[in-house]
């Protein structure tokens, strides 16, 4: 432990020199060799031995993750790295690359400056690579390039110097394209591709622990000539010992990534909307160790022994034990019980952690992944909001009675953990719901309840999450209240795509101020009266009070809205929630008194409107759809296009990329359930494939009836749709 | 034939005689006691007292569901009965229309009610009342403390010298009876109107002992009134034999009386 220990304090004496700081992220598609290139950099920094192959992977901590061989949390590690005779402290975190985390990327990008983006030599850019870079880039994190695996193409796929340069143009290439495309509308962001030239791109292999960049080539005069006679003579150690991969990152990482300073002054106003002349902004752009604290927690995690750990990034002040801090959207304070780093999986606890550094923290009993914590009331920062939402949902039960409450702390645990998670906790059943981003994601949550906790549970099949979406305009529909004394007069029509897409990416809330969301909502397409009468934004419908001067309406409007999300949260087709409905309220007559114009009055009345009025706009069902890209040799492809039209799916494009065969196309996730055993088999296992979440779609009009039946038995609901429902 | 009977202010016999008759006369009779209850006696209690059987009807069986009522209205002769007088202070006219609808005559036996005791037992005139309000549990208006129409409403009768009737809310369902006491509604009303503004707590009308209490609404915040129902008297302008009464009859502190006097 003494060189752990050295390290530690190395690290304790850089993090007050902001300057000398690199927050980074490692990102990329899954198995495109994040996790083995992070393990090499912590080696190269001496944190952990180095040892021919990397075969243990350091960063995956978790049983499951080394099991499967992928990285499913984000995992943070601080390190020290001497670049031209001044040393850098380091703080990086390894991200998973499979869709359905991507939760953890989006968060851990809130927390870095700079996001090193792996890519597969053979593969090149794949569609998770694409969504990290969007990822990065809108959280104003600049990306480099490195492009992993390069010994198979020398040594697998016997290319020559020509090939092999012409491969790896076109993958540094395509890479600009996206950033290109990603960053056009940015006005703070200037040519952020990457080059050879600049030294912004890095090449080499992981897995054989070498690298080279134009820098690294010009220092150590060995040219891709030489590299490919050793990599092909096998002499690997030798390529490791001259040319080792850490030090040609490392190196990339202090050179073009920005430190703190640069990178706050820039970052703050994109992910921060308080008063840009405050001094609580002052603070964050000058990266102030002594300003008031401004911590952003971006990943909670559980310690057997330290129990609950907040790791976030400290954007302004110093972080002490004992402190007492403000957590967004809670009430009261918080104590510091103690702060320190991540030390490749481990926690090092530090007396304390000023601004510009990645800290892990205990006693932030309040903060979930996302929470602004500070030293003083603020403005919180901009919700990390991941796009995708949950669309496959498994039921968990506890098998033995005496485990239901731990289990319902556990689900809440994991809530808090992993916002891209939804609980439904069901206190009569026992039968609780776990919605998240796909079978594995799921899996892998209930996995852990029961190995970490000791849970044994039972769980459900897995389910499809379905929505509910207006179609056409409604007539106006009244909704009386059960006294019949209060009537209410209400319309639906659709949202125009634009504008759902705006709020489902969180560009437009009730959370921000009032003029912003108008601008935001006249921006997608809104028009400009509507805009200014939104009275509540729920799920992603609007709702728009166009009512004027209606006595007592004002104290009612706290239950009409609670009506109102009653009804869009269970649809009227099967309890499914709606989406992207616009919902006005025209007119309502209320009782006199408050007592006869209650909840018991009030709600059941909107509720019913809202639902009529969706029935009246001809409301059906839309089920989540997945974007597939298979790869496959040739002779498989017409096995591998059918396992995607086989499942009501459409293929959309077929191309040679390679010696693969290219199969692109999309498909109901309901139907891709149990794909990944199907293709294998209809491919001889030769198939190589990624799918990823691609929003919802409306269902073919003859399979709503059933499918809507099918839900609602499922649910134990009537197996009659309301009369009015006539349009299937 | 709906006959609709008031049951008085407190117990099986605050009913009138003519109500008894229509009671004892019925072929069925329903009750609810969801806008009111008589206090000092049970359902059981009239059943015994009257020698008829009470079906004792929900909200949601009233207002979702009143088909029973109307039928057994429609076949013979129905009586539905709520404390206090069937109309006031309810919405049940709306029964009376759906009943008038299918065609059945409908018939209204008065009971004495919170807003005549509330002018007799306090002195206060009951030319001089205003626009009457009911004061709310927070959960009953899905917000906090005093909702703004309830405080417009004693305003705007201030405004014209008139008294306000405030009625407290009440929660009767199989799983509690809460009853808003007077000390309840003048600190809400101390900490979101006027702490210092006279008020008038009525408890028990209708019974043997009722009582009745002015003081300014801190001091009444602090009191125990005893058992239900409670209902509180917000005085406006006083005339002279008002102010006499109220200093007499409900022990208001003479300087707060002179503060209202015309």
């Amino acid at each position: 432990m003494g060189r752990r220990k050295k390290i530690v304090q190395e690290c304790e004496t850089l993090m007050d020199k902001p300057e000398n700081i690199r927050n980074i992220a490692i990102a990329a598609h899954v198995d495109h060799g994040k996790t083995t290139l992070t393990d090499n950099l912590l080696a190269g920094a001496g944190m952990i031995a180095d040892e021919g192959e990397a075969t243990k992977l350091m960063m995956d901590t978790e049983e499951d993750e080394q099991e499967r061989g992928i990285t499913i949390d984000a995992a943070n590690v601080s390190m020290t790295h001497e670049y031209e005779g001044t040393n850098h402290l380091i703080n990086l975190i390894d991200t998973p690359g499979h869709v359905d985390f991507g939760g953890d990327v989006t968060r851990a990008m809130r927390a870095v400056d700079g996001a090193l983006v792996v890519v597969d030599a053979v593969e090149g850019a794949m569609p998770q690579t694409e969504t990290v870079l969007r990822q990065a880039l809108r959280e104003g994190v600049k990306p480099t390039l490195f492009i992993n695996k390069v010994d198979r193409l020398i040594s697998e796929l016997q290319e020559g110097p020509e090939e092999m340069q012409e491969r790896l143009l076109s993958v540094i290439h395509d890479v600009n394209e996206l950033i290109r495309g990603m960053t056009k509308e940015m006005d703070d962001i200037e040519d952020w591709t990457v080059s050879v030239e600049e030294g912004t791109v890095g090449f080499g292999s992981a897995l054989y622990k070498w690298g080279v960049s134009m820098p690294s080539m010009q220092r150590t005069g060995m040219d891709f000539g030489e590299i490919m006679e050793l990599e092909r003579a096998d002499k690997r150690q030798e390529l490791h010992e001259r040319t080792p991969l850490s030090d040609v990152v490392l190196d990339m990482v202090c050179e073009h990534f920005p430190n703190p300073v640069d990178a706050q002054p820039r970052r703050v106003p994109r992910i921060w909307r308080g008063d840009a002349d405050s001094e609580l902004a002052e603070d964050m752009a000058l990266v102030n160790e002594d300003g008031e604290v401004v911590f952003m927690v971006t990943d909670i995690s559980m310690d057997p022994h330290a129990g609950e750990i907040a790791t976030g990034r400290v954007f302004s002040g110093t972080l002490e034990k004992g402190q007492e801090l403000y957590v967004s959207g809670t009430a009261g304070k918080n104590r510091l019980q103690s702060v320190g780093l991540f030390m490749g999986g481990e926690r090092e606890e530090v007396e304390r952690v000023p601004a510009g550094n990645i800290a892990a923290v205990t006693g932030l009993k309040d903060a979930i992944a996302g929470s602004t914590v500070s030293s003083v009331e603020m403005t919180p920062f901009e919700s990390i909001e991941h796009i995708s939402e949950p669309v496959i949902t498994k039921s968990v039960e506890a098998q033995s009675m005496d485990d239901l409450p731990k289990l319902i702390e556990t689900l809440q645990q994991v809530a808090k953990e992993d916002p891209t998670i939804n609980i439904e906790i069901n206190e009569d059943t026992g039968e609780h719901l776990i919605s998240g981003q796909g079978e594995l994601h799921l899996e892998v949550v209930t996995q852990r309840i029961e190995r970490n906790q000791g849970i044994p549970v039972n769980t459900g099949e897995p389910i499809v999450v379905y929505r509910e979406a207006p179609q056409t305009a409604s007539r106006e529909v009244e909704g009386i209240s059960p006294n019949r004394h209060n009537r209410f007069y209400i319309t639906v029509e659709p949202l125009d795509d634009d504008i759902v897409e705006t709020i489902k990416r969180g560009e437009a809330s009730m959370d921000m101020p009032e003029l912003e969301r108008r601008e935001a909502l006249q921006e997608a397409g809104l028009d400009k009266d509507t805009s200014q009468e939104v009275e509540h934004i729920h799920g992603s419908n609007i709702f728009i009070d166009d009512t004027k001067g209606i006595q007592h309406l004002n104290e009612t409007m706290e239950l009409v809205i609670e009506g109102l999300e009653e009804a869009l949260n269970d649809g009227p087709l099967a309890n499914e929630p709606v989406q992207g409905s616009l919902i006005r309220l025209h007119d309502a007559r209320l009782h006199e008194d408050a007592i006869h114009r209650g909840p018991a009055q009030v709600i059941p009345a909107v509720r019913h409107a809202v639902h009529n009025a969706l029935i009246d706009a001809e409301i059906r069902l839309l089920e989540p759809i997945q974007d597939v890209r298979i790869d496959v040799p040739n002779d498989h492809m017409g096995a591998a296009s059918g396992e995607i039209q086989g499942r009501r799916g459409r293929v959309d494009d077929m191309y040679q990329e390679g010696d693969l065969m290219v199969v692109e196309g999309i498909a109901p996730v309901d139907e891709m359930i149990g794909f990944s055993s199907d293709i294998r088999s209809a491919t001889e296992g030769r198939a190589s494939w990624n799918t990823e979440n691609a929003g919802f779609r409306v269902m073919a009009d003859n399979l709503q009836p059933e499918k809507i039946m099918e839900i609602r038995e499922r649910k134990g609901m009537k197996t009659e749709l309301p009369e009015a429902v006539d349009y299937f | 034939m709906l006959t609709f009977v008031g049951l008085g202010l407190y117990d099986e016999r605050s009913i009138t005689l003519q109500g008894r008759d229509a009671l004892q006369e019925a072929d069925r009779v329903f009750a609810e006691r969801y806008t009111s209850k008589l206090v000092g006696a049970s359902f059981e209690d009239v059943e015994a007292a009257h020698g008829v059987g009470i079906e004792l009807r929900t909200r949601e069986g009233v207002e979702q569901d009143p088909e029973p009522i109307l039928a057994a209205a429609e076949r013979g002769d129905a009586v539905f009965c709520t404390a206090g007088d069937p109309m006031i202070s309810t919405t049940h006219v709306d029964l009376r229309l759906r009943a008038h609808e299918r065609g059945i005559d409908t018939r209204i036996v008065h009971g004495t009610t919170a807003a005549a005791a509330a002018s007799s037992l306090t002195g206060l005139q009951n030319y001089r009342f205003g626009k009457a309000t009911t004061l709310p549990f927070e959960s009953s208006h899905g917000g906090d403390g005093v909702p703004g129409s309830v405080i417009e409403t004693i305003e705007a009768n201030r405004e014209r010298g008139l008294h306000t009737l405030v009625f407290l809310d009440i929660k009767v369902d199989d799983d509690r009876e809460d009853y808003m006491t007077g000390g309840e509604a003048a600190s809400l009303l101390a900490a979101d109107w006027e702490a210092t503004a006279p008020a008038v707590v009525v408890a028990r009308a209708g019974s043997p002992e009722p009582l009745v209490r002015g003081d300014r609404l801190t001091e009444l915040a602090g009191e125990d009134f005893g058992d239900p129902l409670h209902l509180l008297v917000i005085p406006g302008e006083l005339h002279y034999v008002e102010r006499d009464a109220l200093v007499e009859l409900a022990g208001l502190p003479a300087d707060a009386g002179e503060d209202l006097l015309v």
